[in-house]
């Protein structure tokens, strides 16, 4: 296995390049959402959720999903982690709980118990799955004018809904939001 | 590269956010974790479509565009209702809110 891994390497040097291209913004994507998970602090926690939505845009502009890792950058980092902070910054969670503790529900050990045995029974299939062996093919491509003419087309029904959920979704949270405060 | 690493990675990234929604006390970070879990998703659809036989067909695509809008909607809601509940009850602690009348 490494023995082929090390002729592909010298064989095509800009495959192992092209590996690292998506490897390593996967590992920056992995490590920035760890460090999301478990952070103490609600703004570091925040910015390094930040920092895991930029890996993920940049790994889905590597598989050749362009459109939608700038649709990710420009929605999740331009939109999502801004109202995140704000929400934050408007909660004032720097005053501690009254607890003192950052974790509840299952606790640390038992969240941590949880995400284990998903992860284990999510790894076993996956390396189960014969599917799952098939190499990375040809470079393939979703140009911006096809995926226009598709939501345009054949994907136009949910188009629409989706306009009317996301204008229902952002009236019900301003409603919510401006809700005067109890007498 | 095959389908198994990608997979995996997006595996690892659905169970931090997991962890992060089933342990964490805050509100705001409860809806961090299923930000992440929806990040994973997207993981998957982009990765199978890459995989997939016809890429031409953009299923995979489709499906990355419409859940992130409606990851959007829900991030929205879901921090509006944390401002309102830290209003009302002056907390966004999730034990707090364990009041129905509100």
């Amino acid at each position: 296995m490494i023995c082929d891994f090390l002729k592909t390497c010298c064989a095509d040097p800009l495959k192992l390049l092209g590996e690292w291209f998506v490897l390593l913004p996967a590992m920056v994507l992995l490590l920035s959402a760890a460090a999301a998970a478990v952070m103490r602090n609600l703004i570091r926690a925040a910015l390094c959720l930040t920092l895991s939505f930029i890996a993920l845009g940049i790994v889905f502009i590597t598989l050749g999903a362009e459109f939608v890792g700038f649709v990710q950058l420009l929605v999740y980092v331009g939109a999502v982690a801004m109202v995140i902070v704000f929400a934050i910054l408007l909660t004032r969670p720097d005053q501690l709980a009254k607890s003192g503790s950052a974790f509840s529900g299952l606790g640390p050990a038992g969240g941590a118990a949880a995400g284990f045995v998903a992860l284990a029974v999510l790894l076993g299939f996956i390396f189960a799955s014969p599917l799952a062996k098939k190499p990375l093919s040809a470079p393939v491509s979703a140009p911006v004018a096809a995926i226009g003419e598709a939501l345009m087309g054949d994907y136009v029904v949910a188009l629409i809904a989706v306009g009317i959920l996301l204008t229902a979704a952002l009236v019900g949270a301003s409603v919510l939001a401006l809700e005067d405060k109890q007498p | 590269m095959t389908l198994q690493i990608l997979l995996a990675i997006s595996a690892v990234l659905f169970a931090f956010g997991l962890v992060a929604t089933l342990s964490r006390s805050n509100a705001i970070m409860v809806l961090i974790g299923i930000e992440l879990m929806l990040g994973a998703s997207n993981l998957n659809f982009i990765v199978f479509w890459r995989f997939s036989e016809n890429p031409a067909a953009m299923v995979g695509v489709m499906f990355a565009i419409f859940s992130i809008a409606v990851a959007a909607a829900e991030a929205a809601v879901g921090l509006a209702i944390i401002i309102l509940v830290h209003r009302r009850i002056n907390s966004v602690e999730a034990d707090d809110a364990s009041n129905l009348k509100g």
